[in-house]
């Protein structure tokens, strides 16, 4: 095994989980592949307006990161991939990786973004959760800190491509990088370990069908987009239907979560805190607007956590009513959210201009075939299932393969990047103690 | 010798050249004295543009670089590596950021940017004339570890670090290892024996070839920096030869000091020599406390364990003292519980316990065998009233923040009472239920459905002794109704607070703790696991009240920053440091009062500051604060930065 053992890890995922560990292990001395799906890593804490409880904006503090990411020698990140198949077994592992068409030569593109200035096609923005006010171009990258900076041609939308019209990418591109003919391409590569880090998404919101499907009912994430200062709305509060200004916005924990019985039993751990968060941020951009939660208990368990959200009652004037909302429906230039508060005991009946559910954390279904190919047992909700949930919390029960952030179950930032660090260490003890074993074999083999 | 500066202006795409009229600068710049090279290009950073640059440092012989293009973070690494290799040395290349500062700000105000470029770019000209070569500092790392904490924070951190290959020396203040887990009955939520677990830990720590494990040892000076701690540790030598030991008990019998059992939680006493609390049963051993010794305690020449002892084996040698040097820290000191005599509004009662005594009760190992009891007479208690957040998440009285584990040790424990006593009745008072771990939400679920656990909204106004019950007094919230109970026994979830001494520690160490005591992180999503001192890691409950999975991520996470650490041959560190012209320094102290990494001092008898420049980050907070602008950072000193401010402000005047 000694000589054949491949002291580089790959890492399946892109976020503040896969980021981490990728610069714990590459700070170690090793190379790390970085896979990324989409066409930046980033992952979804890039999407948030700001993070709790200290409220730094993600552009701050996750930005500098994804840049040593893209400068780090020991890093090769591959975005825009997808892990197709894996065979082998810990220090030899072949891993075949599909390199999805870009339809942009990346060795060519500089990041210059003119393409994406001149195309006239317009399309949802994944990154922007597809709200009205924030489409993308059909070339683009998703944000302007993308790492690496390049241009992706939406296959789906590009008139080139769909309709062999247009063509001004080509045009107007000075490193004539666009290649329409490109098809996706595969690559293998030989790791000694595997850290799975494919995070989370949003339990869809139509599964709740008590609730209006309305354009002004919305999940948390797309929330965060409107209160992100960089986002489509540029920070200004904005309703999707009729961009007004919302004076009323009512939130909903527990959507989807703590559901036994038609959804969800599990607590998504990280709501509570970001829906008091939102509420606040809502508040100082919307100073006499009002803000209610709903909730069952609040859950804010992290250090200085329950400090801020006594910050949120007191400063922000938030009303929490301890409650379920029956139903959300529209009425007129309203909607009507109907609630009990169980401590009172009275219904509560709330008109608001913008309700944001706080839509469960599942499993991101994008992960679902990396976990499929590593043959990784997950639990029923298909969250990766650790060795030991006390003291292997990181190993997957497979050799050589560990887990990290979300992919493994609900967590907030901190968790995850301790969590990332912890999967880090597995993999830098992991090629340490086989460096400094081949060292001493070497050294015994010459006297 | 003049200095030969070449400036490169970056179009960046039309990012920078769509807003500042990139060729007039260039224009401009030409003739600006010191300059005698001047360029554009569209992509500075790209192979083409970075050739360019390195012809004009061959064939113009530059002494100076001036990178106007994007913010440094992004690209000055690339222009130094460059310039490196060119033979010209890095630090006298700058980067005059046009972009970020210059040119996205002002877009569509072409002739503001272009003026505004040209000043930015000037200033960095004259920053760049001052600037000299420097030679990064290279400090030795010592590849070794010390971890301080014997508690599963520590053996994991410890593990990690000790498979990487490297030396690890645990230090741990009792006399054995586990900390605050050894103590506990089971673990929620699988319901595993907390001792099998943790000595399954213990068993791989001392296992472990490259783990030193010392016991009864405490660190008792620190002096040094990441890569060079120079520790001292003192550690207790055992009074007791466990080779010589038969076991026979009568020195316990003989020993005059009887105490509460800490490890028991005061359930029961100990003498001050007696079976080692927390071990295996498997091997058990006298050990003899110290702490609690007569010897120590009142200063006597106590002997009559020695004197009962038949085998010879005890005897009462010095404290050894070990200096050793260790590359990194980590502190993994844990926590303890509030006492419960802080809570005046509940009666101080033998039956009012809190969780750990409550714990100590349920295990097996502990002093009723597992069998639930009221201490005051013995009984089974048949209803037990649980009490969360006592001393937590009350800003006026006690602690602000929320204990993190509380509500899930009370679910476990009231459960636990129900299996052991399946008459009895469990009331659980809460203010929220936190139960946010993977699979915690449906334990709290099961637990109430299968054991029928009743849960209370709402806080204990009082708890007072009435003949032999206990009267809890309280608010159930949701229904608005005042509930009154008469229990058998009561177990107060007190908060979580840091384990004593680790104030004291912190200041040894130079770290920072939060008002309540627990150890500051250097940034709570970013750097979790650092101090802000650097070298010196923390791991566990020190930082902030968590449970174990979470706390073994921290561990793993510190452990991992030790072995990027380590992989390093030595350290190197930026040679953009604090210098001290000792000609001028009156030895104020000012520098270092205002510095936040200890690196400097002032040298007692020379009466001058001096800076470590292994410590010194080059922040400039000593700068600024010296009165007579002794202590300057290089590359950046007073006349750089008001040279600079003097090109910016030409067009400005004070007067009206």
């Amino acid at each position: 095994m000694s000589e054949t053992f491949e002291k580089k890890a790959l890492i399946v995922g892109g976020g503040v989980a896969g980021i981490q560990a990728a610069l714990d292990i590459a700070d170690g001395g090793y190379q790390v592949i970085l896979v990324e799906r989409t066409p930046s890593i980033g992952g979804h804490m890039v999407q948030l307006s700001e993070v709790f409880p200290t409220l730094d904006c993600p552009q701050c503090i996750l930005t500098p990161k994804m840049v040593m990411c893209g400068q780090h020698p020991n890093i090769d990140i591959k975005a825009y991939c997808e892990v197709e198949s894996v065979t082998g077994e810990v220090g030899n592992f072949t891993v075949k990786i599909r390199h999805k068409a870009t339809y942009v030569d990346w060795d060519a593109c500089t990041g210059c973004g003119q393409c994406e200035q001149k195309c006239p096609t317009k399309a949802p923005s994944e990154f922007n959760r597809e709200l009205a006010f924030g489409p993308r171009k059909a070339i683009y990258s998703p944000f302007a800190q993308a790492v690496p900076n390049k241009r992706v041609i939406d296959p789906d939308h590009c008139l080139k491509l769909t309709k062999d019209k247009c063509g001004i990418c080509a045009k107007v591109c000075p490193t004539q990088a666009i290649r329409y003919d490109q098809k996706d391409w595969f690559e293998e590569i030989k790791v000694g370990a595997i850290i799975v880090a494919t995070g989370y998404e949003l339990y869809k919101k139509e599964n709740l069908t008590e609730y209006a499907t309305d354009p002004d009912v919305i999940d948390g994430l797309e929330f965060e987009r409107i209160l992100c200062p960089s986002g489509p709305t540029a920070g200004v509060i904005r309703r999707p239907s009729d961009e007004k200004e919302p004076k009323e916005v009512v939130f909903v924990q527990c959507a989807g979560s703590r559901d036994p019985d038609k959804h969800l039993p599990y607590c998504s751990r990280v709501c509570c805190m970001y829906c008091c968060k939102m509420a606040m941020l809502y508040k100082h951009a919307v100073p006499d607007g009002q803000a209610y939660i709903f909730y069952i208990d609040v859950r804010t368990d992290g250090k200085m956590y329950e400090e801020f959200y006594q910050r949120g009652v007191e400063e922000d004037r938030i009303v929490y009513l301890r409650g379920k909302v029956s139903k959300i429906f529209r009425q007129g230039d309203k909607i009507v959210v109907f609630g009990m508060d169980t401590l009172t005991g009275k219904r509560v009946e709330v008109e608001a201009d913008l309700v944001v559910l706080a839509m469960a954390m599942i499993p991101n279904p994008a992960g679902e075939k990396v976990k499929k190919v590593l043959n990784l047992k997950t639990d029923q909700f298909g969250f990766i299932t650790e060795a030991h949930a006390k003291l292997h919390p990181v190993e997957t029960g497979i050799d050589g393969i560990f887990v990290a952030g979300t992919a493994q179950a609900p967590k907030d930032i901190p968790e995850t990047v301790a969590q990332a660090g912890g999967a880090a260490s597995k993999v830098l003890s992991l090629f340490s103690g086989v460096e400094k074993g081949q060292e001493a074999v070497l050294k015994e083999l010459t006297g | 010798m003049k200095p030969r500066i070449g400036v490169f202006v970056c179009h960046c795409g039309l990012n920078i050249a769509a807003t500042v009229e990139v060729s007039e600068v260039v224009k401009a710049i030409k003739d600006y004295p010191g300059v005698v090279h001047a360029q554009d290009y569209i992509y500075m950073c790209s192979d083409p543009g970075q050739e360019l640059v390195r012809k004009a440092i061959r064939e113009k012989n530059l002494t100076g670089l001036v990178m106007s293009n994007c913010s440094p973070s992004l690209h000055e690494r690339t222009f130094r590596n460059l310039a490196a290799s060119e033979g010209l040395n890095p630090y006298l290349v700058e980067v005059a950021n046009i972009r970020e500062y210059c040119s996205w700000p002002h877009q569509g105000d072409k002739e503001t940017a272009t003026k505004k470029a040209l000043t930015i770019i000037k200033a960095t000209i004259e920053r760049v004339k001052r600037n000299q070569a420097l030679v990064p500092l290279i400090v030795p790392l010592q590849k070794r570890v010390l971890v301080l904490g014997g508690g599963v924070a520590g053996m994991q951190t410890a593990l990690d670090i000790a498979e990487g290959g490297y030396p690890v020396t645990i230090l741990e203040k009792e006399a054995y290892l586990g900390g605050r887990v050894r103590q506990l009955d089971r673990t929620f939520i699988s319901l595993e024996s907390a001792p099998d677990l943790v000595n399954e830990m213990i068993d791989r720590t001392l296992k472990q070839p490259n783990i030193e494990v010392l016991t009864t040892a405490q660190i008792e000076n620190l002096s040094g920096y990441v890569g060079n701690f120079e520790v001292r540790i003192r550690q207790q030598i055992p009074w007791v030869d466990p080779d010589k030991c038969n076991g026979c008990e009568a020195c316990i019998t003989a020993c005059p000091a009887e105490v509460p059992s800490a490890f028991d939680r005061g359930l029961v006493t100990r003498k001050a020599i007696d079976w080692t609390p927390g071990e295996r049963s498997g091997d058990k051993s006298i050990f003899l406390d110290h702490q609690v010794c007569r010897r120590v305690t009142h200063q006597e020449n106590c002997t009559a364990c020695q004197e009962a002892c038949k085998e010879g084996a005890i005897a009462y040698p010095e404290d050894r003292f070990i200096e050793q040097t260790y590359g990194a820290i980590v502190v993994a000191t844990g926590h303890d519980l509030y006492r419960k005599s802080a809570l005046t509004e509940y009666a101080e009662d033998p039956d009012v316990l809190d969780a750990l005594q409550f714990e100590r009760m349920l295990a097996e190992d502990g002093p009723t065998g597992g069998k639930v009891m009221r201490p005051s007479d013995g009984k089974v208690p048949k209803e037990v009233v649980f009490v969360q957040c006592a001393g937590s998440r009350d800003p006026d009285k006690h602690f602000p923040y929320c204990s993190k584990v509380c509500c899930m040790y009370t679910c476990k424990e009231a459960r636990r009472y129900k299996e052991k006593v399946p008459d009895g009745q469990a009331y659980l008072f809460y203010i929220d239920i936190r139960s946010t771990g993977k699979g915690y939400e449906e334990f709290v679920k099961e637990s109430v459905e299968k054991e029928r656990l009743l849960y209370l909204k709402g806080k204990v106004s009082k708890i007072a002794r009435q003949g032999d019950k206990l009267l809890v007094l309280g608010g159930d919230t949701i229904t608005g109704v005042q509930v009154e109970i008469e229990a058998d026994l009561v177990v107060l979830a007190m908060a979580t607070v840091p384990n004593p001494g680790a104030k004291e520690l912190a200041r040894l160490l130079n770290i920072n703790t939060d008002p309540y005591g627990f150890i500051q992180e250097a940034h709570p999503k970013l750097a979790p696991v650092e101090t802000l001192t650097a070298g010196i890691y923390l791991a566990g409950t020190s930082q902030a009240p968590k449970d174990i999975p979470h706390t073994i991520y921290q561990a793993g996470g510190a452990a991992s920053k030790i072995l990027s650490l380590f992989s390093r041959k030595e350290l190197v560190h930026e040679p953009l440091v604090a210098r001290v012209d000792t000609e001028i320094c009156a030895g104020c102290g000012y520098c270092r009062d205002n510095c936040a990494f200890q690196a400097v001092d002032v040298d007692p008898i020379r009466k001058k500051a001096v800076v470590n420049e292994a410590l010194c980050e080059g922040c400039g907070a000593c700068a600024t604060a010296c009165p007579s602008g002794a202590i300057q950072v290089k590359n950046l000193d007073s006349k750089q930065v008001f040279d600079m401010i003097s090109i910016v402000t030409q067009d400005y005047s004070l007067q009206p």
